[in-house]
């Protein structure tokens, strides 16, 4: 048994030891930050939501619209008004890794790509007398957002993850991961 | 080989688990903590209060309407420990980079 690792003196722990338990620091970082970001499913009932609004308002049916208009309404609304305080009530991502700026920027980014790709399919179709303008219209904003959803919230993710390990880097100067 | 700040308490699987939660976070509820890391009420409670007694950790206990809810948070003096600790053990890796792996045991300087 010559090759057995020898403990660190002053520690009792292996190098190899020691390298699991930053892989360990790392992953709980990882597994904080991801609690944190919105599931993927979230940018599916969205877009599904808006589709059903298009579709509504296309169908010309005020009884339809009434129905389904508020009802799609309700669902994202409440969907998201009910997701944020239920991650709030868990846990809270530590203020030096939060994405800040930068992360509300994409987020509003993604709002103005979803709304613009909406509009403009909409009105362009409208414009050329295609039948059913709106609901492709919303059905271009939905495609949008179920795909740059994911996007933003991958950009948030890397950003959070680099901010912990920049702290985790810090340690050794005296940071505080 | 500088062992300063290679902090025993941490250095505990358990512990480590629930400090480096913590240290990402700002605060964490109970029940978040308990169902990441798998473990039962009694023995996380159990390593709290540990970490609690050491000025680790700090435990809030709030009601949310008739729900009683507890909240744990690392304190100033936790988040320094697992700082150093952390650094300790970055130590111990660029070391072994150093010795290009040799495996021979080293004196602590601290």
């Amino acid at each position: 048994m010559g090759d057995t690792e020898q403990p660190e003196a002053g520690t009792g722990t292996t190098r190899t030891e020691a390298a699991a338990e930053l892989a360990e620091i790392k992953l709980r970082q990882q597994k904080v930050i991801e609690s944190v970001l919105v599931p993927v499913w979230y940018w599916w009932v969205m877009a599904a939501g808006m589709v059903a609004i298009g579709a509504a308002r296309d169908s010309h049916d005020r009884v339809v619209q009434a129905i389904t208009i508020p009802l799609a309404v309700l669902v994202m609304v409440v969907l998201t008004g009910a997701m944020i305080p239920e991650v709030r009530r868990r846990i809270q991502v530590h203020s030096a890794t939060q994405p800040g700026a930068h992360g509300a920027a994409a987020i509003f980014g993604l709002i103005v790509l979803v709304n613009a790709a909406t509009i403009a399919t909409a009105a362009s179709l409208a414009g050329h007398r295609v039948a059913h303008p709106l609901t492709i219209g919303y059905g271009a904003g939905a495609a949008v957002l179920v795909i740059a959803g994911p996007l933003v919230m991958g950009y948030c993710h890397r950003l959070m993850l680099t901010r912990a390990r920049q702290q985790m880097k810090d340690a050794p100067n005296g940071g505080t991961p | 080989m500088n062992t300063a700040g290679f902090d025993e308490l941490i250095h505990a699987p358990t512990r480590l688990q629930i400090v480096s939660l913590l240290a990402a976070s700002q605060w964490a509820d109970f029940k978040y903590i308990r169902d990441e890391l798998g473990l039962s009420d009694s023995a996380l409670s159990k390593q709290l209060y540990i970490l609690e007694s050491a000025g680790y950790v700090e435990i809030r206990k709030a009601f949310v309407g008739k729900r009683p809810r507890t909240s744990a948070s690392l304190s100033k003096a936790g988040r320094h420990a697992f700082g150093q600790h952390v650094a300790a053990l970055q130590r111990m890796l660029a070391k072994s980079q150093q010795d290009g792996g040799a495996k021979t045991p080293m004196k602590p300087t601290a």
